[in-house]
């Protein structure tokens, strides 16, 4: 504590003395609401901002000698549906429609069984990234394609966590795409199965 | 013998040193701290385990909220100023000199082109009544506002880089609420698609990352 001496020793007799007042202020609780103000400028500035997560979006028009095949046992299709739901299915061919909800038990566990499924069919594949100095390095991974279709159900949210996912498990290759008439129906009746047809498909991509 | 009193310390410190650190801090914080124009919109963003953070300047900002409205926004007045001024004579908007120039200072707008002069004139508390969203067709390019203004905010901000009032080109950032359905979002990534912008970020709170350890922090 800042000294506080306002009492000098009482009038014991004696000669006069011109009382001598102390300048000294106690400067405590300005310090304490200086650090008050410090610690809110701070947390409101540095706090504040706000996270940002980068996207890239296929380009508008894709030529048809571009299209790179990709193998079907490869591929895991992403339906993401209302009420926090997401169907999902393996390739194309007698795709079987499952779903899950986007737990860390549920999506996650899903892409990995995939991706296990993946190494093990096709092993590990060379592939090179940048490192944080800028150069290529020669990595090996495993990898697989997510596509991934919100259905018109799904809210904003339900994108950004399968995006996320795709970040917590290490998926390489991802895109979001419009969902299909053939899919929502999918949806609406499994047992049907999904009719796709690849040559529909790129033609309707490359129109 | 006189009675011996202890003596009572009185430990004291002198205040005004720290006092002087504190007030020093507070004035470096108070005036980096950037004074925000409000926006129109309450908009609660849905959390992922991302830790890029938003860069301080040069963000173009569309915020969907979970009604599905766009809304608009850029940073810098001076592009504001420039791309106004623009719009102003190319659209005849008939806005005055000065309302051009509260254009330049405020923040997000959600309101059609034809609106802007009425959006101006009105209070803050007010405006969110005329606010319908900026409107999108997703069916010609040409004729949506949202990628008219998108295009235009990035030429102006170009034009301004060029003449060196601004250092950066603008980060293309999308703001949705996590409650959005996501057809209002769709129609904001296809203009952006068809505007040849297919790089963009979105805003995210952070959230903690299921693969770090719990000790190597967070």
């Amino acid at each position: 504590m800042a000294e506080m001496q306002v009492k000098e020793s009482g009038g014991g007799g004696g000669k006069k003395r011109a009382k001598k007042m102390s300048t000294r202020v106690d400067l405590t609780p300005m310090v304490d609401l200086g650090f008050l103000l410090i610690t809110f400028f701070m947390l409101t500035t540095t706090l504040a901002k706000p996270q940002i997560m980068a996207l890239v979006m296929p380009e508008k028009d894709i030529k048809k000698e571009d299209i790179e095949p990709v193998k079907e046992s490869k591929v895991l299709t992403l339906l993401l549906g209302d009420n926090d739901k997401v169907y999902w299915y393996e390739g194309i061919t007698d795709a079987k429609l499952d779903s899950t909800d986007y737990s860390a038990e549920g999506l996650r566990k899903v892409l990995l069984n995939k991706m296990d499924k993946v190494k093990g069919q096709w092993g590990l594949e060379d592939y090179t990234k940048k490192n944080k100095e800028g150069v290529e390095e020669e990595l090996k991974g495993s990898f697989m394609n997510v596509i991934i279709k919100p259905m018109k159900e799904s809210r904003y949210k339900n994108v950004v966590d399968a995006l996320d996912e795709m970040s917590i498990s290490k998926v390489r290759y991802y895109v979001i795409l419009d969902v299909s008439k053939l899919e929502e129906d999918f949806v609406k009746n499994p047992a049907a199965g999904l009719k796709f047809n690849v040559d529909d498909q790129v033609e309707a991509a490359t129109k | 013998m006189p009675k011996h009193k202890p003596k009572r310390s009185h430990p004291t410190i002198d205040m005004t040193a720290m006092c002087d650190v504190a007030f020093l801090l507070l004035t470096f914080f108070m005036l980096t701290a950037k004074m925000k124009p409000q926006d129109t919109v309450v908009v609660d963003t849905p959390s992922s385990i991302s830790e890029t953070k938003l860069p301080d300047a040069g963000t173009l900002t569309i915020m969907v909220d979970k009604d599905g409205r766009t809304f608009f926004d850029m940073a810098g007045s001076h592009t504001r100023q420039s791309l106004i001024n623009d719009f102003n004579t190319r659209f005849s908007m008939g806005l005055t000199q000065e309302e051009t120039v509260k254009f330049a200072n405020s923040g997000s707008f959600g309101v059609p082109r034809s609106q802007i002069k009425k959006w101006l004139a009105m209070p803050n508390a007010e405006r969110d009544k005329i606010s319908t969203g900026i409107p999108i067709d997703t069916a010609d390019v040409n004729k949506s506002e949202l990628a008219d203004w998108i295009h235009n905010a990035r030429l102006a901000q170009f034009r301004m880089k060029n003449e060196g009032k601004v250092k950066e080109d603008y980060v293309m950032v999308v703001k949705a609420d996590k409650d959005t359905p996501y057809p209002a979002i769709q129609k904001v990534i296809n203009t952006l698609v068809d505007i040849n912008v297919n790089k963009f970020n979105l805003i995210t709170n952070s959230e903690g990352d299921p693969n770090k350890k719990p000790e190597g922090g967070k």
